[in-house]
Order: C-alpha cells, then structure tokens, then sequence
C-alpha cells in the first residue's frame, strides 16, 4: 500500500484512530512519519485525540457533510485537495482556507503566528506595529505603577507611530 | 569538461575536519524554503510557469554576490545517473532525483552554499558547513537570503511568515540539522533514551546514509520541525544547545567505554583498519560499520595516522554512483564492491 502523503514510497507504519465513533485508518511511510513528526505524536500523545485530529483529518482526506466547498482564487483547488496531497496550491491558499488551517499549523508547530525574519518590502511595517505593540505594553506597565506623565509620553509616541504608519499599513 | 565532472574534482568544504566538535559532528546544514510571490506551488504548476521561475531565480542567483563563479545545473539536461551523484553529494534531494523537469541546482564550486530550484517550493536554499557550526551556516544562507530577497519577491504574510507548499515548513521556511556519529551511545543504548528526549522537544532524528530505518555507521541527522512561532536565531539556538547536550552524553558514554573495556575496544577498532586495508570487496554496509569503528578509535586517539577528512570523504565517495564516477564505468553490485575496497584501501594507505 502507498503511503497517504507522498503516494511515492511503501507504507510502513499503519495505525488506527477513532474520533468519536469515526474509525479512520492512517498508512504512512517511514519517511513522511519522521518529517511530519507522527512519531512524536504517536507516542506521547496518541491518547490525546483532539490533538492528533486535525492531522488526521489531513492524512484520511474525510470531508465533513453539508458543508460549501471553499475554492481559492489563486490556484482553483479546495481544502480537500489539501487535505489529500498535504500541499496548499498557492500563497493565498492560507488566507482563504484560514480557518481550516489554524488547527493543522497548532497541531504541528503549536503556534499560528510567524516570529522571525521579514521580507524587506514587509520590513518597516513590521517594525512599526512590534514597536507599537512592545509600547502599548509598556503604557499599561506605567498605568500600574501610576507614572502618569510618562504613560502620557508613550501615549503619544504611541498615536505619532499610528499616524505615521496608516499611509503603509493599508497598502 | 561537464559541471559535475569539475564540480567532482574540487574538494568539497563541508567534508573537512576543521569544524568545531568534528570528532563527532560530521556537518551543520541550514536550509531557507521561500517561493516566488503571484505563482502556484511547484507540484501544481505548468511546465510554462516553471520555466519561467527557473529563469527568474537563476538570474538573481547568477547576480549575486555571496556565490563566486556559480555554477547552473538544469536537471532535465542531466542524466539520471548524474542526477543521483549530486543526491549522494547532498546537493540535491532524491525528489529532485525522480521529478527533474524544468527544475535546478545552482551552487558555488566548494558546494558549501546553493538553491534548487522547484523543489517543493520555488527557491530551497542551501548552506553547508563542517563540524558544529549552525550559526555560521545560518548566517550565510540568510545573508543568501537577503541578496535574492533585493531581486525576487518572496510570498510572505505578516501573520504567518514565508509560505510555502507545505504546512511544516510555513514562517521561517527554515530546516537546521547536524549529523552526529555516535557509537558511544549506540553501544552502552542510551541512544534510545536520547532520541526519545529529542523527540519531546520536537526534533526529528534519523538514521543517515543508510538505506530504510537501519540506522548505519551510527550516524544519525537530527533537525528542528517547528518553523511557526519561533524565530530563526532562536530555532538555531536551541538546536545547538540541544546538540552540544548530545555530545556530552556521547562523550561519557565514549570515556566509560575506553575506561571499562579499553582492550576490547582497541581490538575492534585496529582489526576494523586491517580489515579495510586488505579486504578486496567490502559492501556498503560493512564498509559504514567499519569506518565508523575508525572514526571512533580516531576520535579516541587510538589511532592517530588517519585524518577524519578522509573518513569523512570515503563516507561519500563509496556511495554507488560516486564509485561508477571515479572508476568511470558502470557497475554491478559485486563489481562495486570490490571497487569500494580497492577505493578505501587506496585512502587508507594516503594515496
Ligand atoms: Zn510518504
Ligand atoms: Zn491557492
């Protein structure tokens, strides 16, 4: 039997999983186990059926009934062909099957949100809203500690950087 | 004269034993996945759009300052048997090997910094260094980075990062790894227990060079899996403290070893180097094994006239492929072997 995945290489490790009273049968190669990390989560959290089930529907390809079949713009595909292939079709995929993916990328990566290096045509409004962000935090700790003029201060740091950002952030 | 027959006469620059911790660190690979903003993924895309893509990155690659005199491999115009060379040398995946059409290998005659070209995803950038030493690779794959990044347009989103064909890979598109030797702790078994931990704080281990899930000549590549949420500095970071824990426990494990059964272990690893300096055919199976036992016993100074380089080099170049290339012909299976012997005989002896 051909792996679910890759539809390339022999299946070697096959398990069972039931959610609720679903029984879904999972076949995937060695290969594709270790870079998925199922062998992670097979071992330390198989009990934990919430967890693996996003994965899972991936890997079975189970389409829930009654539902409108989403198609992205970009590329002409559904989340089911993700679902069979593991691959989006193109960039805007993400955003259109958004909701969808949210669980996936939680079950593999435990976060849904990129920390790290930026484009530099993304640069400087990144900067800007981290920036904002990191003020906004600390406004709130000088509110607490009642330091009322520098709160004032970072307030309106705070409402320049806004306005300086908008003309960018739209665009 | 073909690329890969110049590109095979150059020695290559990750195989030497100048990095740090190289007694047990073989190689640190860093690897930036990116695709081209406005196209769709690789695997769906037509010959049309590849093409078009192939041209794009090479001319920004060709462009670029980090790659001295790069050299542009176009998988289509290659034979299979040259396609599996470059996947024996790293340089390539073995998905590249299967699907080559319209795809590409770019990279700098010393081998240590490169792209594919319509992998998985457009651009898979690649840097390679010797010994322990993610940092470095990481920053000159991301400097790589930087330069490709001034020409091309990279599908980005604030909320998720670089994305790519596939789920694991989305935010930093980044794959760090090392490969370790570790027959200290294949021989006391703790290396069960070390995988286990590895794999809690989401790393991915695998048994390297061998065909399957036998692990051959204890040599083993571990890599991060999380590319969301964590930033690149830190994904390196943490590998690297996790790894540097990994040649603690190898290290105990070697020194109890010497302490505990010191003639044993000079036995093995001396009848392992009389053994590859004689026999006339050794398959690659006995040949990882063998050649692990040396690295040991040279790690453990029990040998000293052999250099890890050449332990390092005899590791690729008795790889099928590599063989049929130095010997220039084809072989059988048992026609290798003995040409494997005769190859590692000849390095063993400094020729
Ligand atoms: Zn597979
Ligand atoms: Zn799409």
């Amino acid at each position: 039997m051909l792996c679910q995945f890759c539809q390339e290489r022999e299946a070697t490790i096959h398990f069972t999983n039931v959610i609720g009273t679903r029984v879904e049968k999972i076949h995937i190669c060695q290969d594709c186990a270790d870079e998925k990390g199922f062998d992670y989560l097979k071992k330390s959290n198989f009990e934990k059926g919430d967890l693996l089930a996003g994965l899972m529907n991936l890997a079975a390809g189970v389409e829930k009934p009654g539902k409108v079949r989403k198609r992205c713009s970009g590329c002409d595909r559904t989340y089911a062909d993700f679902r069979k292939t593991g691959k989006l079709g193109c960039s805007q995929c993400y955003e259109v099957f958004r909701t969808e993916l949210d669980q996936v990328l939680t079950s593999i990566h435990g976060d849904t949100r990129h920390k790290g290096k930026v484009p530099e045509r993304f640069g400087q409004r990144i900067d800007l809203s981290r920036k904002i962000h990191e003020l906004q935090r600390e406004l709130q700790n000088t509110i607490e500690l009642e330091q009322y003029e520098r709160a004032a201060e970072i307030r309106d740091e705070i409402n320049s950087m806004k306005d300086s950002g908008t003309g960018t952030e739209q665009g | 004269m073909s690329d890969i027959t110049e590109l095979m006469k150059t020695p290559t620059g990750w195989l030497s034993d100048e990095g740090e911790e190289s007694e047990i660190v073989l190689s640190s690979r860093v690897r930036l996945a990116r695709n081209l903003d406005d196209n769709t993924f690789t695997h769906i895309a037509s010959s049309e759009m590849l093409e078009s893509i192939r041209s794009e990155v090479s001319a920004a690659v060709m462009d670029n300052r980090l790659i001295d005199d790069p050299l542009m491999m176009e998988m289509d115009g290659m034979s299979g048997a040259d396609r599996l060379l470059l996947a024996e040398r790293r340089l390539i995946s073995h998905e590249m090997v299967m699907n080559f059409k319209n795809r590409a290998l770019i990279t700098g005659m010393d081998e240590s910094l490169g792209v594919m070209v319509n992998e998985e995803d457009h651009l898979r950038m690649q840097s390679m260094e010797s010994g322990l030493n993610l940092r470095k690779a990481f920053k000159r794959v991301s400097g790589f980075d930087d330069e490709l990044d001034k020409r091309l347009d990279f599908a980005f989103s604030d909320r998720l990062g670089y994305l790519t064909a596939c789920t694991t890979n989305v935010g930093t598109g980044l794959r760090v790894s090392a490969m370790l030797h570790l027959p200290g702790l294949v021989h006391n078994q703790d290396i069960r227990q070390v995988i286990d931990g590895l794999r809690q704080v989401r790393l991915t281990v695998r048994g390297s060079y061998g065909e399957g899930s036998e692990v051959s000549g204890n040599i083993f590549q571990i890599s991060n899996s999380i590319t969301l949420g964590l930033s690149e500095e830190d994904t390196v970071a943490n590998m690297e403290s996790h790894i540097r824990k990994v040649l603690e426990f190898e290290k105990k494990a070697r020194e109890s070893l010497l302490r505990e059964a010191r003639t044993l272990l000079e036995d093995k690893v001396w009848r392992s180097y009389g053994l590859l300096k004689t026999a006339r055919l050794v398959t690659s199976k006995e040949a990882m094994s063998l050649v692990s036992a040396i690295r040991l016993g040279v790690g453990l100074k029990i040998i000293n006239d052999v250099k890890l380089s050449i332990l390092n080099e005899i590791l690729i170049m008795i790889q099928p492929m590599h063989l049929q290339h130095h010997y220039e012909r084809e072989m059988k299976a048992e026609e290798r072997d003995r040409a494997r012997a005769d190859y590692i005989r000849s390095r063993l002896e400094g020729r």
